[in-house]
């Protein structure tokens, strides 16, 4: 996969698919590339024109990079290929954007949504232009008598609604989501944790989507899932250690091996790669013997270890990889959560690959994406408890949480800690550290905040504190 | 009062106080490290000297010369023998002599790194950067410019200074141990300059004032000292403390003077250190704290201000008042919802603040004379007046004796605290406060009894019951404040709820049970019983009657309904007792009468219940808040309520246990059931202990035994539900309130009727208890239904004595939960609440911060208030399409998308686990797991 992803960036900077592939017998990733000598790149069976232009096509990322940043950092850096946007905009179709050129016309503002749902009720339908224009501006007036008032405290009755709610929700931590008997995090727990995000969750999951033929076929799905699913040697062989010998001796167990579609090959490389035992295994007839090298117990010990908890397959955190049958397709759940490296699995539908935790999607898709993620799961979890909680107060927490481009958390680490007034940070925990490092730095409380003036005790600037009214009067000389 | 512009406080600067500071406000230097005499006066230049503030009535501030309420008291101070260490700075006294040159105090950084710092430092203020930022920023410069070898000024060679806790630094190279004067001495030596690039504000705190060398003394009103029934005085901690730290400042002096041995001096010094330190914390982790006589840990300064009980979250988020009252609540069907019943004896104790003036002076007089009245509690009521406020602020007491002589001298500019009359705006609320709904304003009506007594509809928003709830309730006091809680605070306003786009106050219980029999199946009435139904309904005429085959005059209880309907109101939808047929619905024809039709304000068909007129559910009643405003809407729920409880008075209604009463066939027909599952259960234990179970893929071969004996024994259940529900006809007066939604469910009848089913833990069947078996009534190892938690009996047939205890213990884990769930959701709540309630929605549809950083360039994407919304969508497309296209709209929905997500809750209660619901959330003092203190 990597190599592909190489292929696609070279393509990118303009260098042939000729050119590119014969780079890639070579080297894994651009990286790699832009590190190579131009005297490497000609042994490889270019023209030395061509490895110049290559280098220079590859080489300008290096000159970008920092000088400071130490040199793991840079090759990683030279590695993360500028993204392509994906931007999949929704499209209109004739309805709807007839109902939009109604709406420029008439000056009428109502949300893409609204359109879209009225569009979806008269497709198929004769509906008179005369009609629509109607439905249009009715359907705008009652828009404009729905917005929401100025000045009002959005955040309070967001924090209301999601924290009402949690008293009816049940703490039973374990639930059985559907046909994939998966344990996952339900109620409760699960909503505290998405609002503390948690870097890992208590149990993280995805929910992967197969596409191609691994979604029609169940074995080809298995044969995915196996990829998928991390395999010890103990999921598919025996390990005995022979002392007399100094060996070790894997007995494959083939009913198992099948099942999870490794060949004794397969596994005979595998091992020699685990560093403990590399180049020492052999494969003897069904078995496969490690010899030490040298005659201690201890190496023994540390060879049958590192044997044990090598991984045969599969992605690092996948523990467990479940076939589940939904809507006439094939889909994979799991109990663990990777998802960069699933993302490049074969037979995965990319696009549509979910896993709970909120801060593995921050990291690979990015802060938007997880500001989506954070609702879906938190809308996912209220929704399961039967509870019925307006989409946009989660919005405003999700957008809160995710604000300066990293997810904060609400709480005195996250949001809360990070206020920009002393009296409110003190006020909700730590209050001592608060106060005395505001004194040692000068700090100035502006009051702008609810809990500072409730502190003080004047009106707080929210609703109708926001605004004031002025009465002038009439005096006995003014006119009318 | 004052009136015009109010003051408001700009903003508030905090900062350290300089030891010259500390001397100059200081009243009085303390050097007696004693209280009072034996006769009980305080000693001059003791702790309690009269300089600092006075706390008995009737003695003078010797500063100020006021008496006890006046004088704010005045801080004295302590001069000490040797400096102290802030256990509050400690941090960053330490990441100042790591960060900065142990001989010439400059900052190990070049200067251009420090201009470098310097700018980006400026930048991030001009950006809009807060403390915090800064507050890490600094901490990065420290860590740059520590750890240095050598001074990049003098060339010195720093030596690695190590802390140990909680106050003594140490030299790590030959365990020198820094004495508070060498630590002082460094800090003295820092420049300015550097300081800024350290974040920290030379002209507000020196790093120098962080080592003490004069203790502030607080005025005595911070520390009084109680007089207990002996006579005896008890002091304050904080007095405590001082006399401590008093006295080893004395002796420290004194052997520092005589030249004694520098190992005592040192000994003097580490404890004088120590009381120091414990009177700032005295839960510094690394010492003691310091103990009362009686074993009790003292309560020093950040004990005072931390924690929930602290100054903070108690006295300064939170605020006591007057003006209010708290009593036990109870139902009364006939208030309005706006209404709120007031005991005439809490009514004549609070007030609301009547300003005199021309035109009302006379009502005014003839409230004042009439005096307190205290003891006339009966009706008829007529208020009286408590207080009378002269123009020039002097209050006086209005008694049955002074209220002639009060009201003679009543003039204009005066106010008069005048007790509640029917009307008045009050705040009502009950605990927990969990949202906005838990405190709506309603109307004063003065009622005689003991208890505050409002309509049933408005339990829910206060999740209030009438097992011995009790209530708070508070008088505005001034016309803004009325105002506004008329205008956006009232009942009627909050019948829709912000968090789901429905009703959340509504018809509960009896209502809709009342409103079945009023209109299911299209009842007649003759003419008495109409009017028996009517005649709660003051301004409703009664409709035109029907005409019978016998010529008699009837009334239908459509018809009957209808009149309460806005005339020109149109909806249609299923009711809560809809059948859910397969196939087509029959709409109009439904043979269940389970599709309701209005057109033009007339109930054409269908049953009135939950999903009409229930809360959270209620359709029409959302239409009527939505579209005809919170009058009409509250004008509309008084009206139903009414209008069903007259039906259910007519028609009478009871419940009980004989309801439950199901035909020997169908309890033989259960039990065979039952027995049949019991004997799946048994063999699937066979096959598991043959090894012939197959095992389902990802899990173990138990595991597997327990999902597939689970779901055959929730089967059984469900069976016996089912058979016990085809018995329970939609006569019997439980299916009704279950199938109307009013209370109850299929569920909570099948487990009555049927069977109880499987009780679990952690959500798998009971495991725990004896060695291999849950009770001993069963031998080891038995893994069959019976042994493992499985009721078979009905809770009427009765429990056996083992399903008995197996149901005690689920339901001891719903008791469990409901405690743990209390206090975590509280938490989880607080946070929230702190996080987001400065978030505001600005004039340009901007949400943003205090700060004005923008958190949503439009509120929730549309800009749509969700309590006006219609189930989170921005407008209801059914109205809509009806308003433009009349009868014709129905051809536009289809029939799929229709249902989608319809409900309010997605799920039922009754759908989900069985819980025991009672004794919910009663305790929530104990709101949140404290976090205070641990960093």
């Amino acid at each position: 996969m990597a190599k592909k992803d190489t292929m696609n960036a070279l393509s990118k900077r303009g260098i042939s698919e000729e050119t590119s592939t014969l780079l890639l017998t070579k080297y894994n990733t651009l990286g790699e590339i832009s590190h190579a000598a131009e005297e490497d790149l000609v042994a490889l069976g270019m023209t030395e024109d061509e490895a110049k232009s290559v280098l220079e096509k590859i080489g300008p990322k290096k000159a970008t990079s920092s000088a400071r940043t130490k040199k793991k950092v840079e090759a990683e850096e030279t590695v993360v290929v500028p993204m392509e946007e994906v931007t999949n905009f929704y499209q209109y179709n004739e309805t709807e954007l007839k109902l939009k050129g109604y709406m420029e016309e008439e000056k009428i503002e109502l949300p893409m949504k609204v359109v879209v749902d009225i569009a979806a009720r008269i497709e198929g339908h004769d509906v008179s232009e005369e009609q629509c224009r109607k439905l249009l501006r009715r359907a705008s007036e009652m828009y404009q008598n729905h917005k929401m008032d100025q000045n009002e405290s959005a955040g309070v009755m967001a924090a209301h609604s999601i924290g009402e709610p949690g008293t009816q929700m049940n703490m039973r931590t374990f639930h059985y989501a559907g046909v994939a008997n998966i344990n996952v995090t339900q109620g409760l727990p699960r909503l505290i944790e998405i609002v503390d995000a948690r870097r890992i969750p208590s149990t993280p999951s995805m929910d992967i989507p197969l596409e191609g033929i691994a979604a029609q076929d169940e074995n080809v799905a298995r044969l995915v899932a196996s990829n998928i699913e991390i395999t010890s040697i103990l999921d598919v062989a025996t390990i005995e250690t022979d002392i007399t010998n100094m060996t070790l001796i894997v007995k494959p167990i083939i009913r198992k091996m099948e099942e999870k579609h490794i060949e004794l090959d397969e596994l005979v490389d595998r091992l020699n790669k685990v560093k403990a035992v590399r180049g020492l295994v052999k494969l003897s007839g069904y078995d496969i013997v490690i010899q030490s090298d040298e005659p201690s117990y201890k190496k023994l010990q540390a060879m049958y270890d590192a044997v044990k908890t090598a991984k045969i397959k599969g992605i690092d955190g996948i523990t467990r990889a479940v076939l589940s049958h939904t809507e006439g397709y094939w889909k994979i759940v799991t109990e663990g959560s990777n998802l960069k490296e699933v993302l490049g699995v074969e037979g995965v539908d990319a696009p549509n690959v979910m896993t709970n935790s909120i801060l593995e999607v921050a990291d690979v898709l990015g802060i938007e994406a997880a500001r989506n993620s954070i609702i879906h799961e938190a809308m996912g979890t209220l929704g399961e408890a039967g509870l019925d909680v307006d989409i946009r107060h989660i919005m405003l927490v999700a957008d809160l949480m995710t604000n300066d481009g990293y997810v904060k958390a609400i709480g005195r680490h996250g949001v809360s800690g990070k206020k920009s007034s002393v009296l409110a940070r003190a006020a909700f925990e730590i209050t001592a550290a608060h106060l005395l490092h505001a004194a040692m730095v000068g700090e100035v409380d502006h009051l702008e905040g609810v809990t500072e003036n409730i502190i003080v005790g004047q009106p707080v600037t929210l609703g109708t504190g926001a605004v004031n009214l002025i009465y002038t009067p009439k005096t006995k000389g003014d006119k009318q | 009062m004052t009136y015009g512009i109010t003051k408001r406080i700009g903003s508030i600067k905090f900062s350290c106080l300089s030891p010259e500071e500390i001397r100059k406000m200081s009243a009085i230097k303390v050097i007696t490290p004693d209280t009072y005499n034996d006769e009980g006066y305080p000693y001059p230049g003791g702790l309690m000297d009269p300089h600092m503030g006075v706390i008995e009535p009737g003695i003078r501030c010797k500063t100020c010369g006021c008496k006890v309420d006046e004088c704010p008291g005045h801080f004295g101070h302590i001069e000490l023998a040797l400096p102290v260490i802030h256990v509050g700075f400690i941090k960053d006294i330490k990441m100042l002599l790591e960060s900065t040159c142990c001989k010439c105090g400059r900052l190990m950084l070049s200067p251009e790194q420090i201009k470098e710092r310097m700018d980006s430092m400026e930048k991030m203020e001009e950006l809009g950067g807060g403390t915090i930022e800064k507050k890490l920023f600094t901490k990065d410069t420290a860590k740059d410019a520590s750890g240095k070898a050598v001074c990049p000024y003098c060339g010195e060679t720093q030596i690695k200074i190590k802390l140990d806790k909680p106050t003594t630094f140490r030299e790590v190279e030959d365990n020198h141990k820094l004495t508070p004067k060498e630590v002082r001495e460094r800090l003295e030596r820092i420049p300015d300059e550097d300081l800024r690039a350290l974040g920290i504000d030379p002209e507000t705190c020196r790093p120098e004032w962080m080592v003490l060398t004069v203790l502030a003394v607080p005025p005595v009103s911070v520390r009084p000292s109680i007089t207990l029934e002996a006579g005896d005085k008890s002091e304050d901690d904080l007095t405590h403390k001082l006399v401590d730290v008093l006295r080893i400042n004395q002796r420290l002096r004194e052997n520092r003077d005589a030249g004694a041995p520098q190992l005592i001096v040192e000994d003097l010094w580490e404890l004088l250190q120590y009381h120091v330190t414990t009177y700032f914390d005295n839960q510094t982790s690394g010492i003691p704290p310091a103990r009362h006589r009686s074993g009790r840990p003292l309560k020093t300064l950040e004990q005072r201000l931390k924690g929930k009980e602290g100054r903070f979250r108690s006295n300064l988020s939170g605020k006591r008042v007057n003006f209010s009252a708290r009593t036990v609540i109870s139902p009364d069907p006939l208030l309005s919802i706006n209404d709120v019943g007031v005991p005439t004896f809490a009514a004549r104790e609070l007030t609301v603040p009547l300003r005199v003036n021309q035109y009302n002076i006379e009502k005014v007089r003839e409230i004042v004379r009439r005096g307190p009245m205290a003891d006339k509690l009966d009706f008829p009521y007529v208020p009286g007046a408590n207080y009378v406020i002269r123009a020039d602020g002097r209050k006086i007491r209005v008694t049955e004796r002074n209220a002639q002589e009060v009201a003679e001298g009543l003039d204009i500019g005066y106010t008069v605290e005048r007790q509640l009359i029917d009307g008045d705006v009050v705040l009502f609320n009950r605990q927990p406060s969990l949202h906005r709904m838990s405190m709506m304003a309603h109307r004063v009506k003065v009622m005689e009894g003991k208890t505050f007594r409002f309509n049933l509809c408005v339990c829910p928003p206060y999740n209030a019951d009438f097992d011995g709830d009790e209530m708070n309730l508070h008088v505005l006091q001034s016309d803004e404040a009325r105002a506004e809680a008329r205008i956006i605070m009232q009942v009627q306003e909050n019948i829709l709820s912000p968090r789901y786009g429905g009703p959340i106050i509504g018809a509960i219980h009896d209502h809709i049970t009342g409103a079945y029999f009023l209109t299911h199946n299209d009842p007649h009435f003759n003419k008495e019983e109409a009017a028996n139904i009517m005649f709660k309904l003051a301004d409703i005429e009664m409709p035109e009657p029907l005409i019978d085959d016998k010529g008699e005059e009837y009334w239908t209880g459509k018809q009957l309904f209808s009149t309460v309907l806005p005339s020109d109101f149109n909806t249609s939808f299923k009711a809560n007792i809809c059948q859910n047929c397969k196939g087509e619905c029959k709409k109009d024809k439904c043979e269940y009468d389970a599709y309701v039709k209005i057109r033009d304000g007339k109930l054409l068909c269908g049953t009135i219940d939950v999903k009409a007129i229930g809360n959270s559910k209620g359709k029409i009643l959302d239409r009527i808040a939505r579209d005809y405003g919170a009058t009409r809407a509250a004008q509309f729920i008084n009206q139903v309520t009414r209008l069903a409880l007259g039906a259910l008075m007519n028609h009478g209604f009871s419940t009980g246990i004989s309801d439950e009463d199901i035909p020997k066939e169908a309890s033989l027909q259960i039990n065979n059931n039952t027995q049949e599952c019991i004997d799946k259960v048994t063999e699937l234990v066979d096959s598991y202990r043959a090894g012939t179970l197959q095992q389902m893929p990802g899990r173990s071969l138990r595991e597997t035994l327990e999902v597939s004996v689970m779901q055959v024994l929730g089967q059984a259940r469900d069976d016996a539900g089912k058979i016990a529900g085809k018995y329970l006809g939609m006569d019997n007066p439980a299916v009704i309130m279950a199938k109307a939604g009013a209370r109850g469910s299929m569920l909570n009848l099948s487990q009555m009727a049927g069977c109880v089913g499987q009780q679990a833990v952690r959500g798998e069947r009971l495991s725990r208890g004896y060695w291999g078996r849950t009770l001993s009534h069963f031998e080891k190892g038995d893994l069959g239904a019976y042994a493992k938690g499985f009721c078979s009996n009905s809770y009427k047939s009765g429990l056996t004595p083992t399903e008995f205890f197996f149901h005690a213990m689920g339901g001891r884990e719903g008791l469990v939960d409901t405690a743990v769930r209390t206090s975590r959701s509280g938490y989880m709540q607080r946070r929230l609440v702190s996080a987001l309630e400065d978030l505001k929605l600005t004039s340009d549809g901007t949400v943003r911060n205090t700060v004005g950083t923008v958190v949503q360039f439009k509120y929730g994407e549309d800009g749509v208030d969700p309590a006006k919304t219609v189930r989170g969508k921005a407008i209801d497309l059914d109205d809509l399409f009806f308003e433009v296209f009349g009868e014709a709209a129905e051809d536009f929905v289809h029939d799929n998308d229709k249902d989608v997500g319809s409900d309010y809750g997605a799920l039922e209660k009754d759908e989900m686990e069985y819980v025991e619901e009672e004794g919910d959330g009663e305790d929530m003092d104990d709101l949140d797991i404290d976090y205070d203190g641990g960093e």
